[in-house]
């Protein structure tokens, strides 16, 4: 079976296990086997090293990525920080001075960037390596007539130059749609489809700010699709929807019930069969009946059928 | 306004040391800003505008400015730059600037902090959690693997940031 480094971050590991949980679940029977990157840490975090000093960033960077070097496996994130942070650490690394400088940090700690293993979002392992198909035949529930709203997030968007997979349009992302679709789901469109949920540094700033835009956001949402559930494959914009929504709501500011949002690997664990209360049973909002509905008996696919 | 050409030169070298690399190509068209979540959730010095002062040599002045804290860094603005000038890495430079006078807030410390210590900016006991999930209390991370902390810890003390008495 094809292997692939499981690079987990920081908030998925030890905030949001079940998410983790739902990739150590489907992968392996999607044909693709995650492996462990023992010893990794954070990626390093916009507001940490980023902000400091680049060859900093490019050294802690590295330093996780020679770790999938090492396994000569690719690494694959779920967190779209993650995915943004080492892609672009690698892209500067293409540069000969940065390169050889952080090298030369590195091997006070008797690593080499050598740049053998690529990087990749949990998405694009899914919608391009594994396949739409392939997720079909594996699904145990059908998820037709439920409305999806899809919330992709900045870090595999742009800047595009520095990604190994891009949209064909980041401005109209159209992976994590098909994603959804897949599962029988229909996905609705709305005028907000990239805006910025507001999460990650611009929340610890200003909050305030931070919940304006996410709720421009979400009533954009909210008034153009009804959707059932809204679905993501960053997560942190799926820590903003789950967290900031009874917020709103508490406060008066929205005057409808927070819509229940899932990771995407999430809401594919479930249709795929495996138990809510291993891979989608830590959130804010009340899932329990929408996944309740998403494995309910009238959804499940006959075998030979 | 007066303009002083030495301290334009001086904002100049100071941000392309940071990595701000393509601030001299800017001709002010607002593109970036246009497509800003920050500009649009009400940050007043971000872009364009943040730009359009440093190219005019006023980088002290704004070192209180919490803007470019408000930064996603999400490069909305380098996609659509039609000079190149890859804004984020202009207000990321800034931000590197303020930083090192350190000129930022006190939560974010305990980032920094979070880091050097277990690996991890975001910390927190994930053992409940994890067990709850049928995952193995410990990650496999770094947040349980002191050779690997003791990694992450060298390559931070012999950095700049080493230098600025966080952690």
């Amino acid at each position: 079976m094809e292997q692939i480094g499981l690079y987990l971050g920081c908030n998925i590991p030890l905030k949001s296990p079940d998410i983790e949980q739902s990739f150590r679940k489907i992968f392996p029977v999607l044909g693709v086997q995650p492996v462990d990157l023992e010893g990794a840490g954070c990626c390093p975090a916009w507001g940490t090293a980023p902000s400091f000093d680049l060859n900093t960033w490019c050294a802690i960077s590295s330093r996780n990525i020679t770790i999938a070097e090492e396994k000569n496996v690719d690494i694959m994130t779920g967190c779209n920080s993650c995915f943004g942070v080492l892609s672009e650490a690698k892209h500067f690394l293409e540069t000969p001075a940065t390169r050889a400088a952080v090298n030369g940090s590195l091997a006070k700690i008797n690593r080499e960037y050598k740049g053998t293993s690529d990087i990749y979002h949990v998405a694009h392992v899914l919608h391009n390596q594994i396949g739409l198909t392939k997720i079909r035949e594996n699904l145990k529930y059908k998820l037709d007539g439920l409305k999806i709203a899809v919330q992709t997030g900045c870090h595999t968007l742009w800047p595009s130059d520095v990604y190994k997979v891009k949209e064909d349009n980041p401005y109209y992302p159209t992976i994590l749609k098909e994603l959804c679709e897949v599962t029988g789901a229909t996905v609705c469109h709305y005028s907000r489809l990239e805006g910025c949920c507001g999460m990650g540094g611009m929340r610890s700033t200003d909050a305030e700010k931070s919940l304006k835009l996410f709720k421009e956001k979400l009533l954009s949402i909210k008034e153009e699709t009804d959707a059932d559930l809204i679905v993501t494959t960053c997560s942190s914009c799926f820590m903003q929807f789950d967290m900031s929504q009874p917020i709103l709501k508490e406060r008066g500011d929205i005057d409808f019930e927070p819509i229940p949002t899932f990771y995407y690997t999430q809401l594919l664990a479930l249709a795929m069969g495996f138990e809510p209360q291993q891979v989608a049973c830590i959130s804010q909002i009340d899932r329990n009946p929408i996944i309740a509905e998403i494995q309910s008996d009238a959804r499940r696919i006959k075998e030979g059928v | 306004m007066i303009i002083d050409q030495n301290k334009i030169d001086e904002t100049i070298k100071i941000i392309k040391a940071n990595g701000g690399h393509g601030i001299q190509k800017c001709v002010q068209c607002g593109a970036c800003s246009a497509v800003c979540p920050g500009v649009k959730a009400g940050f007043p010095l971000l872009c364009r505008a943040l730009i359009k002062d440093l190219l005019n040599g006023l980088l002290e002045e704004n070192i209180e400015n919490s803007s470019s804290w408000g930064c996603q860094a999400c490069n909305r603005c380098t996609e659509v730059c039609p000079q190149g000038v890859r804004p984020q890495e202009v207000v990321f430079a800034f931000r590197r600037y303020q930083a090192n006078e350190l000129a930022f807030s006190t939560s974010s410390v305990t980032s920094q902090m979070n880091l050097y210590e277990t690996g991890h900016a975001v910390f927190t006991d994930p053992k409940e959690a994890r067990r709850k999930v049928g995952l193995p209390e410990e990650t496999p991370t770094s947040a349980f693997n002191e050779a690997a902390q003791q990694e992450i810890r060298t390559l931070m003390d012999n950095s700049p940031m080493g230098e600025l008495g966080l952690f």
